[in-house]
């Protein structure tokens, strides 16, 4: 009797370990990241002022996740809070996952354990689209009172939707929850010491008025050889080749064309002003110390970045600001944007309170709130002339300049298909274009059939 | 009389619970396997026959992932080659950490303290040490290239150069792989028995051949299982990679189960992951299985 009881408890014992496990391994993170406790007590009030109007509805709970430093989660914690006042029926479980988001995500989508509303870089976007993992929530967008989409950001919006092959057309599956145009971030201090006029804010610079600039610029201050200060850091190559009419893959996506006159153009130009004008810190010169810090370190005169440095920018003793990226047939189309979207998990219980708060981030009540941290540019085009966002009396001087480039700017090259492996073998061979001998037309046309294999094999709807 | 009759059906029934107890006991680890690793074994051999990849379903399509890999994807076959190569460290490494525990069997002073920091690498996190060896690796202010450069050397740029980043990810496995061996290397020259050494002494053989006749034969258990262990771990390495490089410059550095992971987790391709996994499996238990069967010409057990 005492045996066998004693055998049953160990029995449950071990059952419960490992249910225990289980289940730890599922929610990985949620434990203890409820919203703020007073959220529950303000919305009973809220919905007591509010029952005479509306019939009580019944109460539910969504999840969501994110990842984000400390600073960034108490915004988003604060946007939540706001969120679950104005709908007091809506109990919003907030999942943080700081480091490695992408692989727990992963793992969560595949095991159906994915919160209600998940958070997507724009780059994982195109892979979990076509996982199934988001809802199309184009019938609720178009049907929101909230979202102006003629007031948003083309490249904000276009890069979350999905035709079933390619990203930036079709059916929606997120709305962004911010963008962040990049453009050239210039050290005041050095232009002035060495009596180079300021880049223009209204118009990007050609080529050769970049060139030109960039030589002025690069110094060597104390005579030893070796360059004390660079005309321009590592160029971000995308927006150089678009900035000259030039494409990476075609329309349909799917052919190489870094190859062709433009872009090849282009790259070359990139590769001469390392190798040949020497404006720009090679890939060794990067190694001892990075672009960014050498920048904060008065070592570049301007460097390639996005609205989300100026946070930190704000704390470096010299006088900086911002201009237009280079571009050589003028446009505004110099560089990518970054983005962050929200969608609606595909197999959410509550697909309607889960748009509901995709609709509040990245309407005008979520925009508001995170634009006052510097990170991003609001979605609204009508909110960029608002005070929210100019920061009077804050650096930059010019951040009209992200606001252009915002309107102006495309999605990544990572944005572009589910299955980036032909981006990963482009990266791995453009170290060996940089540092390599070999024209840039010979190059990329050599590259071509790999980079297009990979298409194809990742790819392989594109081709049905 | 009685007693005799009553004591086997009481032996029965003290076996039989025991019995109980012994499967209850070894339920978790046995549970834990069968959950844990032969459920995922046989799961992913059904699904490298497949077009797996999460959310989607999963077509069957026989062995055309094997032949994309063996066939139609060079880079299994390079980042394979680039594997083996890093592979080339384990030799190197249990030569030197030979040499090391050899020196620490002596009887010299602070041998703790130096046992101590040649073990330090093994506790320390990889990313900590990746941190490190950047910096050494660092090719105008790092250390390795200032002491090489004031010996007159234009050293290269290691980690950034194709040629030179697999050489570099090896030096830095070799100095990282050591402290296990040297523990287990210390304890089997503990091991020897000491009436050999002397006998030779007496026959007047001298330290070299002592080594070579003694020492070499008599740790030779320790140095296979060394051997077999590091090549596991040798083959299926890649944080490292990662932290150190990325894989990069042009995959130069990119082992095949980093390859294997970036298929996975990267692209999706859970189907086609899974058959580089058993393609990966074979070859590792291939090259164990030549290990076992040379070993019996150098391995004396006793």
């Amino acid at each position: 009797m005492k045996k066998s009881s004693i055998m049953m408890l160990t029995l449950i014992t071990a059952l419960t370990v490992t249910a225990c496990s289980s289940n730890n391994g599922g929610n990985n993170g949620t434990a203890g990241n409820n919203a703020a406790p007073g959220a529950a007590e303000s919305s009973n009030t809220a919905a007591a002022n509010k029952e005479s109007e509306q019939p009580p509805a019944e109460k539910v709970e969504i999840s969501i996740s994110s990842w984000g430093a400390p600073d960034e989660r108490k915004v988003f914690e604060a946007v939540l809070d706001e969120f679950q006042k104005a709908n007091p029926n809506i109990k919003v479980k907030f999942i943080h996952i700081p480091n490695d988001y992408t692989t727990k995500m992963n793992t969560m989508i595949a095991g159906n354990s994915a919160p209600d509303v998940v958070f997507t870089s724009d780059g994982d976007f195109p892979r979990w689209v076509k996982q199934g993992a988001f809802l199309d929530i184009t019938q609720y967008v178009e049907a929101s009172d909230k979202l102006d989409l003629n007031d948003m950001w083309e490249g904000g919006l276009n890069r979350y939707r999905y035709d079933g092959k390619i990203t930036g057309t079709g059916s929606y599956y997120a709305l962004p929850k911010d963008i962040g145009p990049t453009v050239m971030y210039y050290n005041k201090t050095i232009f002035d010491k060495l009596g180079v006029p300021y880049p223009s804010a209204e118009t990007p610079m050609n080529w050769e008025q970049a060139l030109e600039m960039w030589k002025k610029l690069t110094v060597d201050e104390n005579g030893d050889g070796k360059t004390d200060i660079y005309g321009a850091g590592p160029i971000w190559w995308e927006g150089f080749v678009w900035g000259n009419s030039g494409a990476v893959l075609s329309e349909d996506r799917k052919q190489f064309t870094l190859n062709e006159t433009a872009a090849a153009d282009a790259m070359q130009f990139i590769y001469d002003l390392t190798n040949t004008h020497k404006v720009v810190p090679d890939s060794r010169a990067l190694q001892s110390m990075n672009d960014g810090q050498m920048f904060e370190a008065g070592k570049l005169a301007t460097i390639t970045g996005g609205r989300w440095m100026v946070p930190t920018y704000r704390k470096l003793k010299f006088d900086w600001d911002v201009a237009p990226i280079p571009s050589n047939n003028g446009s505004w189309t110099n560089g990518w944007s970054g983005s962050v979207g929200l969608g609606v998990n595909a197999k959410s219980k509550h697909p309607e309170a889960a748009f509901k708060l995709v609709e509040f981030f990245s309407g005008i009540e979520g925009q508001t709130k995170m634009t006052e941290l510097g990170f991003q540019i609001p979605n609204f085009k009508s909110m960029s002339d608002d005070e929210v966002y100019t920061q009077p009396g804050q650096k930059p001087e010019h951040s009209e300049v992200f606001i252009k480039a915002g309107e102006g700017q495309q999605a990544g090259t990572w944005t572009y298909l589910p299955n980036s492996k032909w981006l990963d073998t482009l990266n791995q061979n453009l170290s060996k274009f940089w540092t390599g001998k070999e024209s840039a037309v010979d190059f990329f046309t050599k590259l071509k059939p790999q980079v297009e294999k990979n298409l194809k094999e990742g790819n392989p709807e594109l081709f049905q | 009389m009685s007693a005799n009759t009553v004591k086997p059906a009481k032996k029965k029934s003290l076996y039989r619970s025991e019995m109980w107890w012994g499967f209850l006991f070894i339920a978790p680890p046995f549970i834990g396997v069968l959950v844990f690793l032969l459920y995922p074994f046989v799961n992913s051999l059904y699904m490298s026959f497949t077009t797996f990849n999460f959310g989607q379903p999963a077509d069957f399509t026989g062995v055309a992932n094997y032949k994309r890999a063996l066939t139609n994807d060079p880079l299994v076959w390079k980042t394979l080659w680039n594997t083996f190569y890093a592979a080339l460290g384990v030799p190197v490494s249990m030569i030197v950490s030979l040499i090391i525990a050899l020196l620490l069997d002596r009887k010299l002073r602070g041998r703790n303290f130096f046992r101590m920091m040649f073990f330090l690498p093994t506790i320390c996190s990889m990313v900590a040490l990746a941190m490190i060896w950047q910096w050494i690796f660092n090719a105008d202010f790092g250390l390795l290239n200032y002491y090489l450069s004031e010996l007159g050397l234009n050293p290269p740029a290691w980690l950034v150069d194709e040629k030179w980043a697999m050489f570099a990810i090896i030096i830095q496995g070799v100095w990282g792989g050591m402290g296990v061996s040297i523990i287990l290397y210390l304890a089997a020259l503990g091991n020897v028995p000491s009436s050999l050494y002397e006998a030779a002494t007496v026959d007047g053989a001298g330290g070299w051949n002592k080594f070579i006749h003694i020492t070499v034969p008599g740790i030779s258990p320790v140095t296979f299982f060394v051997l077999i262990t590091s090549l596991i771990g040798a083959l299926q390495d890649f944080p490292r990679f990662q932290l150190l490089t990325g894989g990069g410059p042009n995959y130069s550095t990119t082992t095949i189960v980093y390859y294997l992971y970036t298929i996975a987790f990267e692209y999706s391709e859970m189907g086609y992951a899974s058959a580089i996994a058993w393609f990966i499996g074979i070859i590792i238990m291939f090259v164990i299985l030549i290990n076992f069967l040379l070993s019996k010409r150098w391995v004396h057990y006793n």
